[in-house]
């Protein structure tokens, strides 16, 4: 496992596009903060100027290409035989992924930080005022964060699996987008329609886990779950894509 | 050291191979033919452990399955095209899997590759990047070698340089499983031969017994081919023309040269009448191929 770690994390290092993200993600995340103005502030540094968003657009390219560049190339083959067997491969691509994953929050909250010394997009806010429940500014974009990670891990896993049942590059960017962006607002018209005690256990509800934590509120009423519900549902859901990730990948035809 | 013993290969449920079994010991050069879509791929991809298979596959004693690869470690491979990744340079695809980065610039600096091993592979022209996925399927002397058509897009020179390698790795112990659609080039290195049709193992010999050592018919380019057939015709000695040649017997070359030297006939050239490796190759797949539709009919 450590070997394919290494070699994964050498071919992931070694790729253009997932460091191109990076100043995308800072032009982005200037882009929504003016967008929202300075009114919203504080609301801006928790969620690190809604940088969850964004990350999960980066996520789907960069994520669906990193498999979608070993089918096309055929390197899958020589990736496969050389590792002592087939789920080491699929644990080895999702831990790089979830490394990266990682980095882009760390540089989200790097830029929020800068942004905040250098307030040309929004006013200077303190740290230490209390914000969200009851916690410091501070507390509370680290919170978000690290609940941020969670509903990105529940993209990556769904996105693995598709990955892993589709092999075009472009039909499995258009297919995660599609299900990421679109999937909380079909959740919420599932909702709407009735059945609410089980409907409201769909995968797509627990999109919804970042934006809650942070508006509860507004969101509280869509999901119809509460916070912990939510993070308990987005954890399950997974491990189940990753399960089935695993098994797809185990039994792809190569 | 490879063991293939009672291998069945589904795709979908239809059985693509059936009842496979062969041997490789090291320092053997295997070649695989058959025509397309008999199965060739399908088995080295087997070997390699990317496709479920019943029966039982064994190297160095191991078995090796889609789970299970362990017994992979040294083995190298080219199947399908090259595996390169196009943002990395040469230097880098191989690094990717080298133990041993002395090892692998001499293996560079063998292959004539060091012009250009640091620039990045998405600029490799077709030739260049079978070199490099030539270069990568023997990293780190191994066991085992299964080429896929290795010398798709090689020049000449760079023909001659691969196949003086393979021999050389040979010597040292490495067995080949090499399939090609070039049998003449094939024909140059192999020791053995795996003939394959419609998924089914139908000749497994030496390449030895594809070219015997002497001739039992002989073809002659003679002065006067017109006066030659008619003379051998009347004296029994003719026993077929073959573009413009005449086919002796072998045994008859005395009685038939002391017959055109005594009518001033000259013999320009004399070479056996046997049919060529390729010809063979065509003609056992042929022979099969018509049992196979008539016990279909």
């Amino acid at each position: 496992m450590k070997e394919q770690l290494s070699r994964e994390g050498y071919k992931f290092y070694h790729q253009r596009l997932p460091w191109l993200m990076l100043p995308v993600l800072f032009v982005l995340m200037i882009a929504l903060g003016i967008a929202m103005g300075r009114s919203y502030s504080r609301l801006l540094v928790m969620t690190c100027y809604d940088s969850s968003a964004i990350i999960m657009l980066l996520l789907v390219i960069v994520g669906s290409t990193s498999y979608s560049t070993e089918f096309q190339n055929r390197t899958i083959l020589a990736t496969l035989y050389h590792a002592p067997g087939r789920a080491v491969v699929f644990w080895a691509k999702f831990l790089v992924l979830l490394s990266y994953n990682c980095l882009l929050h760390l540089a989200a909250l790097v830029f929020t930080v800068l942004l905040n010394l250098v307030p040309i997009v929004n006013a200077r806010v303190a740290w230490l005022q209390v914000y969200q429940y009851g916690q410091p500014l501070v507390v509370n974009m680290l919170a978000t964060t690290g609940v941020d990670l969670v509903t990105s891990g529940l993209i990556l896993s769904l996105l693995c699996l598709m990955s892993c049942l589709i092999n075009s590059n472009s039909v499995v960017i258009a297919v995660n987008a599609i299900l990421v962006f679109m999937g909380s607002g079909f959740s919420a018209n599932l909702l709407n329609a009735g059945l609410t005690t089980v409907v409201r256990w769909n995968p797509f509800n627990m999109l919804n886990l970042t934006n809650q934590y942070y508006n509860y509120a507004t969101y509280h009423l869509t999901t119809h779950l509460t916070n912990g519900q939510l993070l308990g549902g987005t954890l399950a859901y997974l491990l189940l894509f990753l399960f089935l990730g695993n098994w797809a990948f185990a039994k792809k035809h190569f | 050291m490879l063991s293939v013993t009672n291998v069945n290969i589904y795709y979908r449920r239809k059985r693509v191979i059936h009842d496979l079994n062969f041997t490789i010991q090291p320092g053997e050069i295997v070649g695989l033919i058959g025509p397309n879509g008999a199965g060739k791929t399908t088995i080295m991809k087997t070997l390699l452990g990317l496709t479920r298979a019943s029966g039982e596959v064994k190297l160095a004693g191991e078995e090796v399955t889609p789970s299970h690869h362990a017994a992979l470690q040294r083995v190298g491979a080219l199947i399908e095209a090259p595996a390169i990744y196009p943002f990395l340079t040469g230097k880098e695809n191989l690094k990717l899997y080298a133990q041993d980065p002395a090892a692998c610039d001499s293996l560079v600096q063998r292959l004539g590759m060091t012009a250009y091993i640091n620039r990045p592979a998405k600029d490799y022209s077709v030739g260049m990047k079978q070199k490099l996925g030539i270069a990568l399927a023997l990293l780190d002397q191994p066991q085992l070698v299964i080429l896929d058509e290795p010398m798709n897009g090689l020049d000449i020179e760079a023909t001659i340089l691969v196949r003086k390698l393979i021999h050389d790795y040979a010597r040292q112990g490495t067995a080949f499983l090499i399939s090609s659609h070039v049998l003449s080039e094939l024909q140059k290195i192999m020791t053995k031969v795996l003939i394959l049709n419609y998924g089914t193992l139908i000749v497994n010999a030496p390449v030895a017994s594809f070219s015997p050592t002497t001739s039992a018919r002989s073809r002659l380019a003679v002065t006067a081919p017109k006066l030659a057939r008619q003379l051998m015709e009347e004296a029994g000695l003719l026993l077929g023309a073959d573009s413009g040649d005449l086919v002796v017997a072998t045994a008859k070359l005395k009685p038939v040269e002391e017959l055109l030297l005594a009518h001033q006939v000259t013999i320009t050239a004399l070479t056996p009448a046997e049919p060529s490796f390729e010809q063979r190759i065509v003609s056992i797949l042929t022979e099969k191929r018509g049992e196979r539709d008539e016990n279909q009919s």
